[in-house]
């Protein structure tokens, strides 16, 4: 609020001088904000950000000089140009990440910068002049102080609209993304749609910021378009602090102060210049907009803890309708290989509606391998997989989410910058990408469904007796209680089939007993359970169906009591030896590990 | 045709300087998990400092490149010191973070050297080669056997010693190294320090082909970027395959379309890595849930 009024009251403070440093300071928020979605929100490498700035300009200068099309008209058509350029940089992201990504699309910026120098349209190194003022209802904006309200204006909404993205369920997922692709396509995200929306975000805001550009200065020539204004850019954002909407604006008006300060020292500037930047990105990689909150938890820390959080038991859920009892998972000749290593060879098994199926083996056996095959991580070499009849070998994770099939990780996959709650209602929201439009055009249906998704995400933590854990981060929770908040995770994209992947994993016996309550509570309302585990006490007292993988074969089948005899599953865990099979009580003692 | 080969000649002698900073960079991420954008501007130092001892001091071509490989690697170290909290960390806080590193070497080359560039004489000063009509010179000639000569070197290096085969450890697995005895910050800078030493050598042999300037780091350090991510990020043959590739690339673009060349250039570098994204050498990394 303060900010807001600050900002209204500017102009009357500043010289012609430092008006048109407030109005570049404007735009290059403008640009930052559209950074900031496409990389800190979505982590999404973005090097084309200052190419989507050019674009905008150029296409509003070439349309109203070139073509003599009014100024809103250019405007309109060269943001719709630059979301197609948008479209076209984002598309190498469908496909790659990270580095990769990072120069295919500054080699596209520097393509882009290329073509503007060197096409006749655009008249190259001179740049294009004239450029008119825009229109607006009779007032004079070829002031910079009056342009300076106009820039205001598209800014506040930019950013208003930026936040909402990110508080609600289209932002949720983008971070999920960002934090973990893997988990988030398991629990529904659609990457590839995402990713592309990102991209778009960041062309629109490019694009308005550069034909507010055009307008302003009325003259536009490529060196304003080059590398070196693409990494001041970046440079703003991250230390602005990029995953930080308000941060990026505030790396951007510092940073284009700091540049006009400096402009006139040259060789030396440069130097502090480059110094800060580092010293930003080893002691602050948070930004500027993160070391309040750093300095408080630091604060925190020396006076000492405050009342710590407990786990609260769990309430069971509700009885659900008996199982039909058919076949739900049919997997059927299932075989992966990696290059030379066969994974799986030729499984098959069928995972009956209502049960509690257990999966077992020793390590390297294929148990996750196989989990990964069915919730769709990996594309299998061989084989076929249904799920009620439906094929679902070879379709994309997310997919396989939406068809009622839920996960957790041997190695624990929980968003690490969203708080429990977060993570629980990127889950609970099962709305396809498409449900998107939304955004544009009715925003108020975005918040019901978002405060709807809020209600139930806290009723279902309160359920696993999260409820005092809601607003922390996966990191600062004991690990027992990361393990039950990816189950519920698992749980709130409501599935038909859950796969549990080593639950028990470093708990101690008390958590032990309370998962194996968790778990049967969840088979008893309506869902059937797949469970891969060590703990044979576990599996033998939980599962009422085991299955014996070795070496990416199925070696037994049937109740925990015959598997644990069956000669193979000895032979696999205890090896060969020319002693006669063991009488039943040793056997089943021998097979109750630790 | 006989354009044909021209073009491929000076193509493929860019393309040897290209092979060497990509190597740089490859080496780096591969030991370190450090993308260093500063490489460029490394390069631009040790083009300058070659041409200083080459021009001022009068050394001989062949003395002074090694004292620039020497000196660069000091600074090499230096610059791992600042560094080192970037390595591991996400693309953007090190691309950023480097980029930064880079801006200060640029700022004291300019304050050393001035913002003006200088152009090197060729230290070949015999007639070109003529070979079926197409002239090859002599220079060309010997960058291509330097660079070739600096790629056995290194490959045997991290094959067959031991400091090799450390750092190699370190980059599978930087706690067990230590656990086996590995100084792991030593290693990396010594990484750093070989890395640093390529891009001189690259920027030293560039110097009579280009002009050396502050800025010569920018574009050559994108251009070896993209040859390192072509060729397969991490690998040596990588590194070869794709500085090669975007020479010829770049010299045929430059031949056919002229002022557009770069964007061509680009445009063909996108579909070649969106179609092998991990590169021509690049391993197909597994997704371990």
């Amino acid at each position: 609020m303060v900010l807001a009024v600050v900002a209204w009251l500017l102009p009357y403070q500043l010289n012609i001088y430092w008006m048109s440093v407030a109005d570049t300071a404007l735009l290059f928020a403008l640009l930052a904000v559209g950074m900031g979605l496409v990389m800190g929100v979505a982590g999404q490498v973005n090097l084309a950000q200052v190419a989507f700035f050019g674009a905008g300009a150029y296409v509003t200068a070439i349309l109203t000089t070139h073509d003599g099309y009014g100024f809103w008209t250019a405007a309109a058509l060269a943001v719709g140009a630059t979301v197609a350029m948008g479209v076209v940089v984002g598309t190498p992201a469908l496909r790659i990440q990270s580095h990769y990504l990072g120069i295919v699309t500054l080699g596209l910026a520097v393509a882009f910068t290329d073509w503007i120098t060197n096409a006749p349209i655009t008249n190259g190194d001179s740049g294009i002049s004239g450029i008119p003022t825009p229109p607006l209802f009779g007032i004079n904006l070829t002031s910079n102080y009056l342009y300076y309200y106009l820039e205001l204006a598209v800014l506040a909404a930019g950013l208003a609209f930026g936040l909402f993205i990110v508080r609600t369920p289209l932002g949720r997922r983008m971070r999920a993304m960002r934090d973990d692709p893997l988990a988030a396509g398991a629990v529904g995200v659609e990457i590839r749609r995402l990713r592309m929306i990102a991209f778009v975000l960041a062309s629109i805001y490019g694009g308005a910021a550069g034909v507010l550009y055009a307008g302003l200065i009325h003259y536009i020539a490529p060196e304003t378009f080059s590398v070196a204004d693409m990494f001041l850019l970046l440079a703003m954002v991250i230390i602005g602090g990029r995953q930080s909407l308000a941060g990026c604006v505030i790396g951007a008006v510092a940073l284009t102060v700091v540049q006009q300060e400096l402009v006139n020292l040259s060789a030396y500037a440069q130097l502090g210049y480059g110094l800060v930047v580092v010293a930003v990105v080893v002691f602050a990689p948070t930004g500027l907009v993160g070391i309040p909150s750093r300095a408080l938890a630091l604060y925190r820390r020396r006076r000492g803890r405050g009342p710590v959080a407990a786990l609260e038991p769990f309430r069971p859920f509700p009885a659900g309708p008996e199982a039909a009892g058919g076949v739900m998972l049919d997997v059927s000749h299932l075989t992966m290989r990696f290059r030379g290593l066969v994974a799986l060879n030729d499984v098959s098994l069928a995972v009956r509606s209502g049960e509690i199926l257990g999966v077992v083996g020793p390590n390297g056996s294929g148990k996750t391998t196989l989990f990964n095959v069915v919730s769709g991580l990996y594309r299998p070499s061989g084989g076929r997989i249904t799920l009620d009849g439906r094929v679902i070998s070879g379709a994309r994770a997310h997919r396989i989410s939406r068809l009622g099939v839920a996960r957790t990780f041997q190695n624990l996959r929980l968003f690490t910058t969203l708080t429990a709650t977060d993570n629980v209602l990127v889950s609970l929201d099962r709305t396809r990408t498409w449900w998107s439009w939304r955004y544009l055009l009715w925003p108020a249906g975005v918040w019901r469904h978002d405060r709807a998704l809020k209600r139930r995400a806290a009723a279902l933590l309160a359920q696993f007796g999260l409820a005092q854990f809601s607003a922390a981060l996966p990191g600062s929770l004991p690990y027992g209680i990361q393990r039950r908040l990816e189950i519920a995770r698992a749980v709130a994209s409501s599935p038909r089939l859950l796969l549990l992947d080593e639950p028990a994993a470093g708990l101690n016996g008390d958590e032990r007993s309370q998962l194996a309550a968790i778990v049967r509570s969840i088979r008893d309302s309506g869902v059937t359970v797949v469970l891969i585990e060590h703990n044979m006490g576990l599996v033998m007292s939980l599962c009422e169906r085991i299955i014996v993988l070795d070496s990416g074969a199925v070696i037994a089948e049937g109740a925990p009591a015959d598997v644990a005899r069956h000669p193979a599953v000895l032979e696999a865990y205890l090896g060969t030896s020319p002693v006669p099979a063991p009488s039943e009580p040793e056997a089943r003692q021998k097979t109750e590990a630790p | 045709m006989q354009s044909f080969f021209q073009t491929l000649v000076s193509g493929l002698s860019f393309g040897a300087v290209y092979a060497l900073i990509a190597l740089g960079f490859s080496l780096v991420y591969r030991t370190m998990g450090l993308v260093n954008f500063a490489h460029g501007a490394v390069l631009m130092i040790g083009a300058y400092v070659a041409s200083t001892f080459y021009l001022s001091a009068r050394l001989p071509f062949a003395v002074a490149v090694p004292a620039a490989m020497v000196v660069t690697a000091v600074i090499g170290l230096v610059i791992e010191r600042i560094l080192r909290p970037l390595e591991n960390k996400d693309f953007d806080l090190m691309l950023i973070g480097t980029i930064g590193a880079g801006t200060v070497l640029e700022a004291v080359a300019i304050i050393i050297w001035s913002s003006s560039g200088r152009g090197v004489s060729s230290p070949v000063q015999t007639a070109p080669l003529a070979v079926g009509g197409v002239s090859i010179p002599g220079y060309n000639i010997l960058v291509i056997v330097v660079t070739a000569v600096a790629m056995v070197v290194l490959t045997l290096f991290l094959q067959r010693t031991k400091h090799g085969a450390a750092m190699q450890a370190v980059a599978m697995d930087h706690e067990a190294a230590t656990a086996a005895g590995i100084h792991v910050g030593r290693s990396n800078a010594i990484a750093f320090a070989i890395g640093a030493a390529l891009a001189a050598l690259a920027g030293a042999l560039i110097g009579p082909m280009l002009y050396v300037s502050p800025t010569m780091g920018d574009s050559l350090g994108i251009d070896g970027f993209a040859a390192a991510i072509l060729g397969g990020f991490g690998s040596v043959p990588g590194a070869i395959a794709g500085g090669l590739g975007i020479g010829i690339i770049s010299a045929f673009a430059a031949q056919q379309f002229q002022g557009y060349s770069d964007m061509v250039t680009f445009v063909v570098f996108t579909v070649l890595v969106m179609i092998r994204p991990t590169g021509i050498f690049g391993e197909k990394t597994v997704n371990r849930a």
